[in-house]
């Protein structure tokens, strides 16, 4: 589902976020990405989004080679995947509801259908009973419950999430990796970036480190092994 | 391995059929947001449209007026004061010869000093002390309405000049002929007028299109990520510049629609020798459509400057 060959990614002369990246993940995987900050994660996430090119080797996405994929393309691959970001990006001056309709405009979903769909990714991360507030009268944790609805709401192919606990409690947080589980056993791919050692140390997944760019570990943490799993096609853990 | 990748944009819609009250809620949305810089831009267009609506309106009520005049075109033939009736005969048969030319009417010289003191009681008493009567013998000719314009027509007044006892043959086409060339004077003046200014007014379009997309940065960002196309994200502005040009476009032929109408009740029946002409009809509805229109595509030529300009910013 995402491949990564030999993937560099230069900023400028002296600044290289990504060294000759090679992994894959594939379909129906749940894979933790963790590291230090600056480790390189967020760029990896935005590889796979297409927010920006590798400056060498591949990234291709559910068959999809980013390099050379045009830009009126663009939109609709984007539309297979979920997207949680850090700073959860919700529009300030759309409601909940809105936010999630606006994805929904997007997709081309029959606006009769909006309310039902929306009502239902909300009741996922218990936020159904706030669709008519606005992003600013939530607390972190909510805005961040709203950004995760939103990736959730057309069961996107793959769920990719930049710190999605971040802001949450230690509770809320297990709620939210029940919320990424759930979306995983319904076939989506999740790949989530997190710090939170104690949440992967939990989950039984496939975990890639990075540090300074490069894959410094991957292997699956203590828990028992998922049957989603994939298997690595370079069975090797590149540094 | 990447497979052969399809292209999506051929199998489903770019804009999705629930996006056309989406594009108009935000473009009303967002005219309403920046109120003042959307007044500042639809004053433009306005202003640009009054400008070019005047000239238009101008030039058609003066094309009426000549219209008219034509069709009462007159040919006034003066003979010499000392012509002899077998010269006026020969005048009359000339006259008769020519179709375009027959339908005339004789005026003694009686008769126009007659018509003299009518027409000017106050110099009637001073016209009856001379001692002769100054006012020559004429043949008035009504000709009928497109004869003039006609090569043939202008030959034969040629040859009736050359006639002995022809003093002077006039044509009050003349002037209505200047008259046309001022009326195609204004309509070019009009038209660079508007033309420069609704250019302008474009270009402030752009410059407000500009500022609200500026504006609306991260929520374009935003829409980018979550799969929105360049057509969903462009659309609500270029809506947004098209509905500023043709409210400018409203706004213009209002004004002018009022300026008229009052002008027209207050100013024509006191002055209707001078200007009363002026203000005989109002533009044609085929007009007023095309100053609407001129509106709305300045206006979507301003919007689509600015989102053309920032579509490659991703």
């Amino acid at each position: 589902m995402i491949h990564f060959y030999h993937v560099t990614k230069r900023f400028d002369r002296y600044s290289t976020a990504l060294h000759d990246l090679t992994f894959q993940i594939d379909k129906g995987e749940f894979v933790f990405l963790t590291g230090p900050s600056g480790a390189g994660k967020s760029t990896l996430l935005k590889l796979i989004l297409r927010q920006i090119t590798p400056s060498e080797g591949q990234v291709v996405v559910n068959g999809r080679n980013l390099n050379t994929i045009r830009r009126s393309a663009l939109p609709f691959f984007r539309r297979e995947i979920g997207m949680v970001f850090q700073d959860f990006k919700l529009i300030e001056r759309m409601t909940v509801f809105e936010n999630l309709s606006f994805i929904l405009t997007v997709l081309n979903v029959s606006p009769r259908e909006h309310k039902r769909k929306a009502y239902a990714a909300l009741r996922a991360v218990d936020l159904h009973n706030r669709m008519n507030s606005y992003p600013l009268q939530l607390s972190g944790g909510e805005q961040q419950r709203v950004a995760i609805a939103r990736a959730l709401i057309n069961d996107p192919l793959v769920l990719i999430a930049d710190e999605p606990t971040g802001n949450l409690d230690p509770d809320m947080s297990q709620d939210i990796i029940r919320i990424f589980s759930d979306a995983n056993l319904r076939g989506s791919t999740v790949l989530l970036a997190t710090h939170d050692r104690d949440l992967i140390r939990e989950s039984g997944r496939r975990v890639i480190t990075l540090e300074h760019g490069r894959i410094s570990d991957e292997k699956i943490s203590v828990a028992e092994r998922p049957a989603a799993r994939g298997d690595n096609v370079f069975g090797m853990a590149t540094s | 391995m990447a497979r052969e990748f399809n292209t999506p944009g051929r199998n489903e819609p770019n804009v999705p059929s629930n996006t056309i009250t989406y594009f108009l809620k935000e473009a009303l949305r967002r005219t309403w947001n920046s109120k003042r810089t959307s007044f500042v831009a639809v004053a433009m267009i306005a202003i640009s449209l009054f400008v070019l609506g005047s000239f238009l309106l101008l030039s058609e009520n003066l094309q009426r007026a000549v219209e008219r005049w034509q069709g009462h075109s007159r040919v006034t033939v003066y003979l010499n004061p000392e012509v002899t009736p077998d010269e006026q005969r020969a005048v009359d048969a000339f006259l008769a010869a020519h179709s375009d030319l027959a339908s005339r009417r004789f005026v003694t010289r009686q008769e126009a000093l007659q018509r003299f003191k009518s027409y000017f009681t106050n110099l009637a008493e001073v016209a009856g002390n001379l001692e002769e009567n100054p006012f020559p013998p004429s043949y008035e000719i009504e000709v009928r309405p497109g004869v003039a314009q006609s090569a043939a027509f202008e030959s034969q007044i040629e040859a009736l000049r050359k006639l002995p006892s022809i003093d002077q043959v006039e044509f009050d086409w003349e002037w209505t002929r200047r008259l046309r060339r001022i009326i195609e004077m204004l309509n070019i003046i009009g038209i660079a007028a508007g033309g420069v200014l609704a250019m302008a007014a474009a270009f402030t379009i752009a410059n407000v299109i500009r500022l609200t997309m500026m504006l609306y940065h991260e929520e374009i960002e935003i829409m980018r990520l979550v799969g929105a196309t360049e057509r969903m994200i462009r659309g609500p502005f270029l809506i947004e510049g098209l509905l500023q040009g043709t409210i400018g476009g409203i706004v213009a032929v209002a004004v002018l629609a009022g300026g008229f109408f009052a002008a027209q009740r207050t100013l024509a029946p006191s002055s209707s020798l001078l200007w009363g002409f002026l203000f005989g009809c109002f533009l044609p509805w085929q007009k007023i459509v095309l100053l609407i229109l001129g509106g709305t595509i300045a206006g979507w030529f301003g919007s689509w400057l600015s989102v053309h300009e920032r579509r490659e910013e991703a």
